[in-house]
């Protein structure tokens, strides 16, 4: 039974949030004083535009430049965003330190309550990424979270920190359809698991076919259901499984250059969120479905289309395709121009891939 | 043409009777609105002529309500005007042709035919009298009930009673066929428009539907009235030569007592008698320092061989230079006598110069205006006549001559305005800040201008925003204080105004923007009898944009300045909501009880007029 290491140099879920509410009270503080001056204040964002994301080779993800901007609340134009900005700091504080969770739809709505008044939800989702460059945090340390939400199942045991459930344990092997990675799961302790490996799957279809297989149990595995393009939260319980219970990460995608990108994203990050460190998991191992595995296992293909050659166009300028594996199966996938689905193993059995498939992969994997 | 046929002479009253349609007495709807504003005109004009702020009452009412259109109205204006003297009014009310308005200066109307035409129209549709109630001194009103003659042009006085009252004034009643469902929209507007461009008068309105519309005076002080004033060489033809070169022979002198004091003072006799040859031969002695006229009655008076007091009993009926003969009734005989004149005498020289008329020089200057003896001498070269030219002797060719010169000679001075009468620009704002009730508001009176020796003068006012709806410019156009309601299409003033590019001047769409234009001249060149439009000539064409111009620029100044206004407005509202709600967020994420100072910064950031 693994159990979190002691010496972990991580911090633990308490230690963040300690860290977080002092940052956030001296922001507070800073802004404070200068008006009490006399003086406009101003917050230095870091510049998220396209000419400010680069990829640093030795995080191993993209990162930020060291170009800032200055959101001033002399400037006009940047009056209202930089309130938005600072209720948001505002009412994050408030929700960290009452322990309360909220989701993006929610903060927009919240916002009505305060008199700031955001256009749409996607300027209020804008202004949340702000904040998090500014404190470079990510959300869901703010307690913020997305609404879309994906699954884990596995021996492993949680310890909640929300209010109400402190102290409360829970193995997430104990319900079958896994548990949703939410607000609490993702501030929860990891305290011990048996298991030996987490596989990162992108189908929720597949992942319930994974538990009823016994996978879990088979491979000694946690298996997490991504949802497609996997959410921060899930990256970030990814990377601290990797980090604080000292578990691999493997990643089970389609066939296509959309599931290797997934695939990408969860080992080294998106631009989106470039400003964020703690969300990659560099050593994450990406078994498949390879370009090359739809020749090798004859699978049923289907065509791509003409986005999906596009696609693998601009991922081939990506500096994290340039070589190795990630780029061989790029260019197999222009060559053959065909695409296949994790179902397609059904072709050969319902268990086929559980059975057959996997052990292959992850016994190669091994070598990766 | 057969000897049978026989010429009749009609009188003025039949002819118009048969050509009413001209003076807008064309069908019931039309000739309401037309007597509406005939009475109205003359109310309006009797009292500017008296320098009385004027108070006009317009009441219709129609004789059986529940009859439909056209129906017989009666139709009552009331003024606070001079009135007419008692004696005049049968005349004035009762024939046509009977007007005072004559001579060079704005008016209204022209000749005061409209009202005896809406009187004829009223009395031939209902036959009923016309009812005037007149009062010249404030004390006693003479009422009369009065019908047209028509074919013998007199009036027929039914009734002439008096009584006492308190106010000066004329009061014109009449009844007539009508249709104010038909023309109840144009007369409407017809009194709005006429208390907008005569804001120092108060105009009322009891429509027949028993609505009441009041329009009291905004401005307490009259327009300089216009003076009468000579023709400019530009705008008279050869008819009015002609007309003006009779004027200028020297008439016989009526000798009367007036005229025998004139002589006896220039010749020092006032006290003293002298005899005939005694009178003569002072005369003689004083010659040089005789004027004109007295040496006129000198020289009638040698050929008379009379003293003082023989003249005075006499009255001279004709003096024929041709045939050099006098006629004169005597009183003291009762008889007429003829006597010869001595064509070799000074005397009769002296009477042919005075009825060859004046010599062309004095005549262009005493009879024009703005021609002085330098330019009159320079016209006479640039017409070739010598300028001691006797207007009289000139033939017809000569005197059409004369007239095309007096058209193309380049150097005139521009006519006199002061025979305008234009409503001045504080007036005009005040008018339109009244009716309109603005944001902004800018007139200009342009200086006076003249086409074809007619001179006029352009006012004009732009408002905009405000109480004025949105929808588009609306234009109101007058010409000498009277508007011009219909026919607009065609109308120079709103060419200038379409043709502007009003982007220029920061105004877009439909913008809440009203337009007055008021020409003013002694004739204003109509597009058609209707008189609802004014020709683009392209003097007044001129002024029209050169006032339009002025007012844009005025306008756009202030829709820059209200931008710039508004952006502050908006810049200053900006830092009032979200500085205090920084604070309050600063404030709780830093722990603090009490919100730090930002007065500082909204005083910084907020200029003092917009803090509300």
């Amino acid at each position: 039974m693994k159990q979190k290491s002691k010496k972990s140099t991580k911090k633990s879920t308490e230690e963040r949030r300690r860290t977080l509410v002092e940052l956030l009270k001296n922001k507070g503080t800073e802004i404070y004083e200068e008006l009490d001056k006399g003086n406009f204040p101003s917050f230095s964002v870091p510049s998220r535009s396209v000419s400010n994301i680069v990829y640093d080779k030795q995080l191993r993800q993209y990162i930020l430049g060291s170009n800032v901007s200055l959101r001033s609340s002399r400037n006009m134009s940047q009056l209202r965003s930089f309130t938005q900005l600072m209720w948001l700091a505002f009412f994050a504080n408030r929700l960290v330190n009452e322990k309360k969770s909220s989701t993006l739809r929610d903060i927009y709505y919240s916002s009505q309550a305060f008199e700031v008044d955001f256009e749409d939800q996607p300027e209020s989702d804008n202004i949340i990424v702000d904040l998090e460059a500014v404190l470079r945090r990510p959300r869901e340390d703010l307690h913020i979270f997305p609404e879309e939400r994906s699954s884990v199942f596995g021996d492993l045991v949680i310890e909640y920190t929300v209010p109400g459930y402190e102290g409360k344990r829970s193995n997430l092997s104990d319900h079958p359809d896994g548990y949703l990675i939410g607000p609490s799961l993702s501030s929860a302790e990891l305290v011990e698991t048996s298991a030996e490996l987490v596989i990162a799957i992108e189908k929720g279809g597949l992942f319930t076919r994974f538990v009823e297989e016994k996978v879990h149990k088979k491979f000694k595995a946690i298996i997490v259901d991504t949802a497609g393009q996997a959410p921060r939260s899930t990256r970030n319980l990814l990377r601290r499984l990797h980090d604080e219970m000292g578990l691999p990460v493997v990643i089970l995608t389609d066939g296509d250059v959309y599931g290797e990108h997934i695939a990408m994203v969860i080992k080294s990050g998106s631009a989106n969120a470039a400003h964020l460190r703690e969300l990659t998991v560099p050593d994450a191992k990406w078994l498949g479905v390879w370009a090359s595995d739809i020749e090798k296992y004859k699978l049923p293909t289907i065509p791509m289309t003409e986005s999906d050659i596009k696609r693998i166009n601009d991922l081939l300028k990506d500096p994290r395709y340039q070589e190795g594996n990630w780029k061989k199966q790029l260019e197999i996938f222009k060559k053959i121009k065909r695409k296949a689905e994790l179902e397609a193993f059904s072709k050969y059995g319902l268990t086929h891939i559980t059975d057959k498939y996997l052990p292959e992969k992850l016994e190669l994997a091994k070598s990766l | 043409m057969s000897s049978n046929d026989s010429f009749i002479q009609i009188s003025p009253s039949e002819f118009f009777y048969k050509n009413r349609d001209l003076a807008g007495f064309s069908n019931p709807s039309r000739s309401l609105y037309t007597a509406v504003r005939e009475f109205v005109e003359n109310a309006l004009d009797a009292c500017d002529q008296h320098g009385i702020l004027p108070d006009v009452h317009l009441t219709i009412k129609a004789v059986e309500p529940e009859k439909p259109d056209p129906k017989p109205y009666i139709l009552t204006v009331k003024d606070n005007g001079p009135g007419i003297d008692s004696k005049y009014v049968p005349l004035a009310f009762g024939t046509v042709l009977y007007g005072s308005k004559f001579g060079l200066k704005q008016a209204r109307g022209m000749f005061g035919l409209g009202a005896t035409m809406a009187i004829l129209y009223g009395q031939i549709t209902t036959n009923k009298p016309v009812t005037v109630k007149s009062s010249t001194d404030g004390k006693t009103q003479d009422e009369y009930e009065l019908l047209l003659d028509i074919q013998k042009n007199k009036p027929v006085i039914l009734k002439h009673e008096t009584k006492e009252i308190s106010k000066t004034g004329l009061s014109v009643s009449i009844c007539l066929e009508g249709d104010y469902s038909k023309a109840g929209a144009k007369i409407r507007d017809y009194v709005y428009q006429t208390s907008l461009i005569t804001p120092y008068a108060t105009v009322t309105f009891d429509d027949p539907k028993g609505e009441k519309f009041r329009y009291t005076k905004i401005v307490r002080t009259m327009p300089p009235a216009p003076t009468i004033l000579n023709p400019h060489p530009y705008g008279v033809d050869v008819e009015t030569i002609k007309r003006m070169v009779e004027d200028s022979k020297f008439s016989i002198p009526t000798v009367d007592n007036k005229t025998i004091e004139k002589v006896r003072t220039e010749l020092g006799l006032k006290k003293k008698d002298l005899n005939y040859s005694e009178i003569m031969s002072r005369a003689k002695k004083r010659w040089s320092s005789l004027s004109r006229y007295v040496r006129v009655v000198i020289a009638v008076m040698s050929f008379l061989k009379m003293d003082f007091d023989k003249l005075s009993k006499i009255r001279i009926d004709d003096l024929d230079i041709s045939s050099e003969k006098i006629s004169y009734w005597d009183f003291g005989e009762s008889k007429s006598f003829t006597i010869d004149m001595d064509p070799e005498s000074d005397y009769y020289r002296q009477l042919t110069n005075t009825t060859q008329g004046e010599m062309l020089v004095i005549f262009l200057t005493k009879r024009f205006q703005r021609v002085g003896r330098t330019t009159a001498e320079k016209f006479a070269e640039f017409a070739g006549f010598k300028p001691e030219k006797r207007i009289g002797t000139m033939t017809n060719q000569e005197l059409v001559k004369l007239s095309d010169a007096l058209q193309k000679f380049p150097t005139f001075l521009s006519p006199d305005p002061k025979c305008l009468a234009p409503l001045g620009a504080e007036p005009l704002e005040k008018g339109m800040k009244a009716f309109f009730n603005p944001d902004f508001i800018s007139v200009v009176q342009r200086g006076a201008s003249a086409y074809s020796g007619f001179p006029f003068v352009v006012e004009m006012g732009i408002a905009y925003g405000g109480e004025i709806p949105s929808g588009g410019t609306k234009v109101y156009r007058f010409a000498n204080r009277i508007p011009l309601l219909y026919d607009e299409g065609s109308d120079v003033v709103l060419k200038v105004v379409n043709e502007t590019d009003w982007a220029r001047y920061k105004i877009k769409g439909d913008p809440p923007l009203v337009i007055v234009s008021h020409i003013c001249s002694t004739k204003i060149p109509y597009k058609t009898v209707g008189k609802e439009n004014v020709a683009d000539r392209p003097e007044i064409e001129r002024e029209l944009r050169l006032a339009l111009q002025f007012l844009s620029r005025k306008l756009a100044s202030y829709m820059s300045k209200r931008g710039q206004a508004e952006m502050e407005k908006k810049r200053a509202n900006l830092y009032l909501k979200y500085i205090p709600l920084v604070a309050q967020f600063c404030t709780e994420l830093s722990g603090k009880k009490k919100e730090p100072d930002y007065k500082k910064i909204l005083k910084e950031a907020v200029p003092v007029e917009t803090k509300i």
